[in-house]
């Protein structure tokens, strides 16, 4: 995995920052995925899949399908900003499937986790279950993270079904939360704590 | 799609025990002080943090108002007596989210926060137009529950370790209102 061991349980919210910009370039293999940084190349597969309104439909702030030049905004963002991990999802054969990411609240030892397969001819073969374990044992072992949360739509049941074989509690619903194709969709809040994750 | 009102736009607001009117910068060493007294800072993000400088509350409070979010000082006897703010207005998703405080302690616990929030809610959702007001608060806020309940607040979920107080990981309660529970609640009647 990354080649720092296990960090202390507390540190500095400086270090933490130190150690999220360093460690962000890690590569992670799993049984199904492995995660890499993403690259600028990676950047026109995304646009295409999010043109696709099956894609796009379970994606949090993604109302209009991205241009490149949006995309590549959205990339620059997440490369400056030093409490955002991301990765890109490749199969076993080096195949770009998605993305998946932590939004890092270092003062509160938690982050929030984003992940979507993008291409949907490979969803439901275990990758986003064996991607968000990946990233689950880097904020837990790595950062040192006591909480991972994430929303989700409701309506996501594949999605919820993945979060839940990963260890994720479901902690409540936002109601009309969003507003979906002009009518209102709930938000699922679940949240895995470290205790928890390694019990 | 709802309207969203830039701060300089934002009116003044008249309940029944108290006046909100747009906070601005001279408002900033008052809420220094409420941020930094331990009893009020206790409930809130602030105690986690270090003394709140006047620096951190413009940028915490004052300058979010630039953007998506609307801040009242809440007035009682003709003087401050807390702060209001909807915050991350989003006028596509037609949501935003609550965030209010009584820095006089004095003003607890008799209804000024449940008639402020009414004033807000009736704006987020007559003026500006949107579906869903949100908020977060402390689990064993048993006084603030009780209050944003009597406001029409629906208790949604709970944040299990979602931030610390003085170093302890504590949960917090999400709470949601509603425009079309709102439209026939007894909180709008009262008015």
């Amino acid at each position: 995995m990354a080649f720092w061991s296990h960090a202390p349980v507390f540190f500095a919210p400086s270090l933490l920052y130190h150690i999220a910009t360093v460690i962000s370039e890690c590569i992670l293999d799993g049984d199904r995925v492995r995660l890499r940084p993403v690259a600028d190349g990676d950047l026109p597969h995304f646009v295409q899949w999010l043109a696709d309104w099956d894609v796009r439909r379970w994606l949090a702030e993604m109302d209009s399908p991205p241009t490149l030049k949006e995309e590549r905004q959205w990339y620059d963002r997440r490369r400056s900003d030093p409490d955002a991990v991301m990765w890109a999802i490749d199969t076993l054969e080096g195949r770009l499937a998605g993305n998946v990411e932590l939004r890092l609240q270092p003062m509160r030892r938690k982050a929030e986790l984003g992940i979507s397969i993008h291409d949907k001819t490979l969803w439901s073969q275990g990758l986003g279950t064996d991607a968000v374990r990946l990233v689950l044992h880097y904020a837990f072992e790595e950062l040192a993270l006591n909480r991972v949360e994430l929303m989700t739509d409701e309506e996501n049941a594949r999605a919820i079904r993945c979060y839940e074989k990963c260890g994720f509690v479901r902690e409540g619903l936002l109601r009309q939360h969003r507003l979906i194709d002009g009518k209102f969709g709930n938000t699922v809040v679940m949240s895995v704590l470290a205790d928890e994750w390694r019990g | 799609m709802a309207r969203v009102m830039k701060m300089t736009e934002t009116r003044a607001l008249t309940g029944a025990k108290v006046c909100l009117r747009p906070l601005g910068e001279h408002d900033l060493p008052t809420l220094q002080i409420w941020f930094n007294d331990p009893d009020v800072r206790h409930w809130l993000h602030q105690s986690e943090r270090p003394e709140a400088t006047l620096e951190d509350i413009r940028e915490r409070i004052l300058r979010p108002t630039e953007q998506n979010t609307i801040a009242w000082v809440i007035e009682a006897d003709g003087r401050p007596i807390g702060v209001l703010r909807l915050m991350d207005i989003d006028p596509y998703h037609r949501r935003c989210e609550l965030a209010i405080s009584i820095g006089e302690k004095e003003y607890w616990g008799r209804g000024y926060g449940t008639d402020a929030i009414g004033q807000a809610l009736g704006y987020a959702f007559g003026v500006l137009e949107l579906g869903r007001v949100g908020l977060l608060t402390d689990a064993d806020n048993a006084r603030g529950i009780r209050c944003y309940e009597k406001c029409g607040f629906v208790r949604e979920g709970v944040l299990r370790h979602h931030r610390l107080r003085y170093g302890r990981p504590l949960d917090m309660v999400f709470m949601g209102a509603l425009g079309e529970e709102w439209e026939r609640s007894e909180v709008r009647g009262q008015k």
